[in-house]
């Protein structure tokens, strides 16, 4: 029974992974960019949630609906004003900006919150501290099926958008080969904007169910930037349904790995992404010829 | 650099061998310069630096552990008003300068701003405090450059042992002191919070895979076990897990009544939602190193009233400050009136470290000289809000060992602008502080 529950806790802690690296995903499928401020930005939207709640006392995640456009517009205004910039120096530059903007993100956090933690948990109410008991070893708890299903959810959304749209066509066009769309009259500029307002809206969202989940403060973003890293390098880059499975993975890994000694839970995680990397699929990720 | 061929002498007076020749002295002067101040600095015949005395102060005001150093810039406010005034010793007036640096929680800053105090700025004693990742490389930094220390709000037995000295030794360190509590001071204070409530004595406990959590596991498990307690002990995570069903499972089946541990806020937060969310309802829960400060405690909600924890510092303390004659009562509400947020811990040991540093120079001849100032701290006796100091009784030379207090959060009484309150349930350490309150078991 052990065991069964620590498949069920890895499977939801894999939903909170695939949350936070689905806009990873995006950034680096589309720009190969990989955003190092991602985590950051992610605990910039869950300050912002936080605001509005103590604020308005809206629940968290009424909050998340004025919160969200709010970091769309964010994230547009990020990538025209400082990565479309940095995009034209070639390949190391967008990893130092981001990179700065990491650091600068934390410390303006510091500045204008102070370095007290805080979480969204309490004031999401009780349920969220709530489960299903099905067993004296084995329970379900509601917010994890939450994460899960937003997770769900949101990839899914994501795949259709890139898949059945003319924005997605596009988005896949400029990903493909930006000069090539820029040909037929697709403004890679645009695509790129309007890709990182959705990988900053998605951060947003993953900030929030990383603030109900545990705590936050200004220095939070990286931690989990580490673990969103690994989902999007297992599940594989530019498949979005691939993130999900590489966030369920690195969730179910640690889980078992802890079970079997708490040593190795996030060893285990760490391992399966080394496997990962040493096999094929990192093979092709670093002579950057996967195609989004 | 590339200078153009066609550019004549009188146009351009500089030429590259000039320059070249300038660079090399600019940057051998540049070299040399830390190394002329470090001779200044141990020096120590005195006179040099005229009549100003520099203290630096170096605590973590931002990044992971920057929740320790928030009071300080209200304990600076306080200390540069006491010593506004100056100081007069041996018929001499000398004016006090503090130089606050951020150590940003990271070892490798905190060493960097302490040599930069040390060579750059030429201080003649040196404070640092909390977290060893600050505490012991500007220690470190100091013992190499001859330049006194005293530090706090470091588990003793890290700071001497984890910096090579033996247990055995009877002073390692010739120039730098430390006052705080130790492993000891955590048994006596659970050895009599825990029979306070009514338990299986069974302890079930998540201790990290760092430094703190490896140190008690191996100095504080076995003392447990000795008072008689079972401890269930499923091994060390690691920071920063975000799932803890495993450890969930173990204390369930073993049914722990008690549960201990010394994590990372977030990984506390962590465990303590899922623990709820799995129906694990130990009768103590009690943590160490976070839920210090009361904005940890309020972040967890409901879920946060009735924890355990332990303080070094409280506004209950029966003493005053010997610089600033503020008492503890009143540094407390002083903070809580001009700051507007609630008390927390670190208020006492930090203003702690400027009453030392008054003391100090007050107890010598000539405060430049940097090996008699740091002689006399191996002798100090002063009054602080964490109590009295006295240097050379506690377990080795360069270590005063002060009390920890087990106590609980519980939720503030009617009218208080603030959600929780701390109150002291044992006072094993140091019976002159009060009782508050009797332990109660969570969810009581």
């Amino acid at each position: 029974m052990t065991w069964i529950n620590a498949v069920v806790q890895g499977l939801f802690l894999g939903g909170l992974y695939a949350l936070f690296a689905c806009g990873l995903s995006l950034i680096f499928g589309v720009m190969r960019i990989i955003n190092l401020a991602h985590g950051d930005l992610a605990v910039a939207g869950a300050f912002l949630i936080w605001t509005i709640n103590s604020q308005f006392g809206l629940n968290p995640f009424v909050a998340l609906l004025p919160a969200l456009p709010i970091m769309l517009v964010v994230g547009y205004v990020l990538h025209r004003t400082v990565l479309a910039r940095s995009l034209r120096g070639g390949a190391l530059i967008p990893l130092l900006t981001t990179f700065g903007l990491s650091i600068v993100i934390q410390n303006a956090l510091l500045q204008g919150y102070s370095p007290d933690v805080r979480s969204l948990g309490a004031a999401a109410g009780d349920w969220t501290t709530g489960s299903w008991r099905l067993t004296d070893q084995l329970s379900v708890p509601y917010i994890g099926v939450c994460t899960l299903a937003v997770a769900c959810l949101v990839l899914g959304g994501l795949q259709l958008l890139l898949r059945r749209t003319a924005f997605g066509r596009e988005m896949r066009a400029t990903a493909q080969d930006a000069d090539t769309a820029a040909l037929v009259g697709i403004p890679a500029a645009s695509i790129y904007a309007r890709a990182t307002a959705i990988a900053v809206g998605t951060a947003t969202l993953a900030g929030a169910f990383l603030a109900v989940h545990s705590t936050f403060d200004a220095s939070s973003g990286p931690t989990q930037l580490i673990f969103a890293f690994e989902a999007v390098i297992i599940g594989g880059i530019g498949s979005l349904w691939g993130t999900l499975a590489g966030g369920v993975v690195l969730g179910v890994a640690q889980t078992v790995g802890a079970a079997i000694d708490p040593q190795y839970s996030i060893l285990a995680g760490h391992l399966v992404f080394l496997i990962v990397l040493a096999g094929p699929r990192g093979r092709s990720l670093i002579t950057r010829s996967a195609p989004a | 650099m590339s200078v153009p061929p066609s550019s004549t002498t009188s146009s351009a007076p500089l030429s590259r061998r000039d320059l070249l020749r300038g660079t090399a002295v600019g940057v051998s002067g540049l070299a040399l310069s830390p190394l002329l101040a470090a001779c200044g600095g141990l020096g120590s015949g005195g006179g040099s630096g005229g009549k100003t005395l520099k203290i630096g102060f170096v605590s973590p005001r931002t990044g992971a552990a920057a929740g320790f150093g928030e009071p300080d810039a209200y304990v600076l406010k306080l200390a540069r008003k006491a010593f506004a005034a100056g100081l007069t010793i041996g018929g001499k007036k000398y004016q006090v300068e503090i130089l606050d640096r951020d150590g940003q929680s990271n070892p490798q800053r905190a060493a960097q701003v302490a040599n930069d105090l040390i060579n750059g700025e030429g201080i003649d004693l040196m404070l640092t405090t909390s977290t060893p990742e600050t505490v012991n490389p500007v220690s470190d930094a100091c013992e190499a450059a001859g330049v006194p220390c005293v530090s706090t709000v470091e588990p003793w037995e890290s700071w001497y042992m984890g910096r090579n000295a033996k247990p055995t030794d009877k002073k390692a360190f010739r120039y730098v002191y430390h006052f705080c509590f130790g492993v000891e001071e955590f048994h006596k204070a659970y050895a009599h919070l825990w029979p306070q409530v009514s338990t299986n004595k069974k302890v079930g406990v998540m201790w990290p895979n760092d430094s703190d959590g490896n140190a008690i596991r191996s100095a504080l498990g076995p003392l447990l076990t000795k008072e008689g307690y079972n401890i269930v002990d499923p091994g060390a995570y690691t920071d920063g897990t975000n799932d803890y069903s495993a450890q969930i499972a173990k204390f369930k089946s073993q049914k722990c009544e008690i549960f201990n541990t010394f994590p990372l806020p977030p990984d506390f937060a962590t465990f303590w939602r899922q623990a709820t969310q799995q129906g694990y309802r130990p009768k103590i829960v009690q943590v160490a190193k976070t839920g210090l400060f009361p904005s940890q405690v309020e972040a967890l909600g409901s879920i946060g009233v009735g924890l355990a924890g332990a303080a070094y510092w409280t506004p209950t303390f029966p003493y005053s400050s010997s610089l600033t004659r503020i008492s503890s009562k009143d540094l407390a509400a002083g903070y809580q009136n001009e700051v507007g947020k609630q008390w927390t811990q670190q208020l006492g040991p930090s203003l702690a470290l400027f009453d030392v540093a008054a003391a100090v120079f007050k107890a010598v001849s000539d405060p430049k000289d940097k090996k008699a100032v740091a002689n006399a701290i191996g002798g100090l006796t002063v009054d602080t809000p964490v109590g009295r100091l006295e240097w050379g009784k506690g377990p080795n030379g360069n270590v005063v060992v002060t009390p920890i207090l087990g106590g609980q959060w519980v939720p503030a009484a009617a009218g208080s602008k603030y959600k929780l309150d701390f109150v002291v349930c044992e006072n094993s350490c140091d019976t002159n502080v009060p009782v508050a309150a009797k332990l109660k078991a969570y969810g009581a």
